[in-house]
């Protein structure tokens, strides 16, 4: 069953200098119990495509068209025509969020366990508050926090345990989607690994559908059913995450993929990328990946590729993919 | 041999106080660094390795003279630079007095020929021509001291995590790289136009012309990081300090700066220590490393056999939790238990004990066990793993 879809989305942020065009077109099915990773460069627009979702956007944003199908189990509904008293109904019991830098989102001068009874009282006003310690209690058990830790102040928790306790309370009201944004970025790679086996773990429990944001292209591997590859607002290729990684068709990913280094496997050289991500003020004519794209073609600065699918569930943007197995040489200074 | 060697730390301590009293003795102190050593041959760059709070940028800001050391010393190419590390001259004084004299003083003849390298050095010193005077033997140290500092930080730069702060927003890019220049006394202005026009099409940002008249804010989060780059070698170091100069960056951007830092460390012929938590990059950009815990180091070694054959178990429980970019890739499950702790006066058995999967009764009732040779270019710092537990 599809729990979300997403159909075309546009969200332009208004500066004084023109339109920002941080989300650009984005379309994408996310079914039930599947976990979706975003992975691209800071300024892409990953994160204001999770904002724009859950439209919690600043004032400067504005929402320039698209889809946002919502199923419940109770049909379907379409998040962006809705009045915001009643997209709030939605918000945390049917999509949830860690944010980035949630460590900090907690609030100091309250304990961590009645931050999440607050939570659970606003959704549910008919639930007693010692159920609701009763069921934060069990949250807390579920990521692996001692409940004894409830009545804690955020101090007291290390940077791993506050990252629980923000997970318990994206979890409070039994949410359908959990969008993580960046979840494990400011914390140690033994408490990243713990972390992401946590949540992959309550996931397949709750049979949950889970929108993955990251830069980090290995942390989107270990978690990702499905991968998207975001560059400029657009979504320039999305498939299954073995795919991507056994065949990614698009120039931009091929890159992604060989600049990072591992710790697996032979020392291997690094791809540079030559030049930087497009001003979204003034994004190229054509494809926006093209200035910095070693096999663009003059089509490819003058016209922008459609997204489209070229074997089933792998979509890509690119006038000229790569085939399997094919190497991309960037042009390094 | 000694003589390839660009740098020793030996036993380095640094103990930041963890309270605060008024007319009292501070009794509580955060052992940062507690009895860190190793050695960088020239050519070779290694990377400090370890978790948030393991000490690896205390280490790394005592070699540039932004903390004092509490203890040990560092050599640098032959010559005990300790001395100039300090904010003081009397804190200098006290060094030399307790690290040389004290010693000498109560050595005979053959002692004396039995030592090495620097303590060596400083003992013929000593005896061949200061005996008479001990003031004369501390001030061969203190002369000129100044002078002296100013050479050590011409020759050990550092580059920080952070482009975004580590230029001062009022100044040009011309006068950020040309500002260690203007320091040191090197050549005219215009040779310095020359300098600073030659540093910057070096690290890429090419042409010169274009970028040095202006601001840091005009530039990308990976332009500053070049700028900042080309800021630390334009005095030509022996060493650099890099401290995490890439993980603010974007990962596009990243790949760019690590391989333009490889280059340029070939081309100058210089050493990095490279301070990060991410064992990746640490492969890729340094040919040795030491694995740091608690402000202890506990492996070390060749960086290829170190990954391959990691001994300590805390070694094998960083590495299994790093996150490969391969989807089918299964990694080990990191056997490590708790979080990290404060080493606020901590006990003196290992430091890795309360996580240790391995640990037995005899490491709960020794010291911290010392780094031992395991195999060419390898140490572990393990009772268990070097067999001393039966």
């Amino acid at each position: 069953m599809k729990v979300l879809s997403v159909k075309d989305l546009k969200m332009y942020y208004r500066t004084k200098m023109g339109y920002v065009k941080a989300v650009d077109g984005i379309s994408f099915d996310l079914e039930e119990g599947e976990s979706l990773g975003i992975v691209g460069e800071s300024g892409c627009g990953k994160t204001s495509v999770s904002m724009t979702i859950l439209r919690l956007l600043p004032d400067n944003a504005e929402f320039m068209g698209g889809h946002v199908f919502f199923n419940d189990g109770n049909g379907e509904v379409d998040l962006v025509t809705l009045p915001e008293s009643e997209m709030r109904k939605y918000r945390w019991k049917g999509i949830s969020m860690i944010f980035q830098a949630a460590m900090n989102s907690l609030n100091p001068v309250y304990k961590v366990g009645d931050q999440i009874v607050e939570a659970l009282l606003n959704h549910y006003s008919n639930m007693s508050i010692d159920k609701a310690r009763e069921k934060v209690a069990q949250l807390f058990r579920l990521v692996g926090l001692d409940p004894r830790r409830m009545d804690q102040y955020p101090h007291q928790y290390s940077g791993g345990m506050k990252q629980r306790a923000i997970i318990a309370m994206a979890l409070a009201c039994d949410p359908r989607i959990i969008i993580a944004d960046e979840p494990t970025t400011a914390l140690d790679v033994i408490v990243q690994d713990r972390i992401l086996k946590e949540m992959k773990k309550i996931q397949k429990r709750l049979n949950m559908a889970m929108i993955y944001i990251s830069h980090d292209i290995a942390v989107i591997a270990e978690v990702s059913d499905k991968i998207a590859v975001m560059y400029a607002g657009k979504f320039v290729e999305y498939a299954d995450s073995v795919t991507i990684f056994k065949k990614p068709a698009h120039p931009y990913t091929y890159g992604l993929m060989h600049a990072f280094p591992s710790v697996a496997g032979e020392k291997t050289e690094l791809t540079t990328i030559p030049g930087e991500p497009p001003d979204l003020l003034n994004p190229p004519k054509g494809c926006r990946f093209a200035p910095r794209c070693p096999r663009a073609t003059k089509e490819c600065l003058e016209k922008e590729p459609p997204y489209e699918e070229i074997e089933p569930g792998h979509f890509i943007a690119c006038f000229n993919p790569l085939k399997p197995g094919e190497v991309v040489t960037f042009d390094e200074k | 041999m000694k003589n390839d060697e660009i740098l020793r730390v030996e036993n380095l301590k640094k103990l930041f106080p963890a309270e605060r009293k008024l007319f009292r003795k501070v009794k509580l102190f955060v052992h940062a660094v507690d009895g860190v050593s190793y050695s960088i041959k020239k050519g070779e760059s290694l990377a400090l390795v370890g978790e948030s709070g393991c000490g690896k940028t205390t280490t790394g800001k005592i070699l540039v003279g932004l903390y004092e050391p509490s203890g040990g010393r560092v050599i640098m190419e032959g010559e005990d630079v300790t001395p100039y590390l300090f904010g003081h001259e009397k804190k200098a004084k006290d060094y030399v007095r307790k690290m040389y004299l004290e010693k000498f003083k109560n050595m005979s003849e053959s002692e004396i020929k039995n030592l090495n390298g620097v303590d060596r050095k400083y003992a013929e010193r000593f005896f061949d021509e200061y005996k008479k005077s001990e003031d004369r033997f501390i001030n061969s140290f203190i002369e000129d001291r100044k002078d002296r500092i100013i050479n050590l930080r011409r020759e050990v730069q550092m580059i920080f995590q952070d482009p975004y702060e580590s230029l001062n927003p009022r100044m040009t890019i011309f006068d950020i790289i040309a500002e260690p220049l203007n320091i040191h006394n090197v050549g005219s202005l215009k040779e310095r136009e020359e300098m600073v026009a030659e540093m910057l099409s070096n690290v890429g940002l090419t042409p010169p012309e274009t970028f040095m008249f202006r601001f840091p804010h005009e530039l990308s989060g990976g332009q500053r990081q070049r700028v900042a780059i080309a800021r630390a070698l334009i005095l030509k170091p022996k060493f650099v300090v890099a401290d995490e100069p890439t993980s603010m960056l974007d990962v596009s951007i990243r790949t760019g700066i690590m391989k333009l830092m490889l280059k340029l460390a070939e081309e100058l012929d210089m050493s990095y220590l490279y301070i990060t938590h991410d064992l990746a990059v640490a492969r890729y950009m340094a040919n040795r490393i030491v694995v740091m815990y608690l402000g202890k180091i506990v492996e070390e070694g060749d960086i290829e056999e170190v990954l391959k054959h990691p001994l300590h178990p805390y070694t094998k429980a960083l590495l299994a939790a790093v996150p490969v970019p391969d989807p089918e890739y299964k990694r080990g499950e990191p056997d490590i238990k708790g979080s990290v702790a404060k080493p606020i006066n901590p006990p003196p058995r290992c430091r890795f004990y309360d996580r240790c999967p391995i640990a037995t009764e005899f490491c709960k009732n020794n010291d911290h066990p010392p780094l031992k040779e395991v195999g060419p270019n390898h140490g572990v710092a393990c009772y268990v793993v070097t067999g001393e537990t039966k």
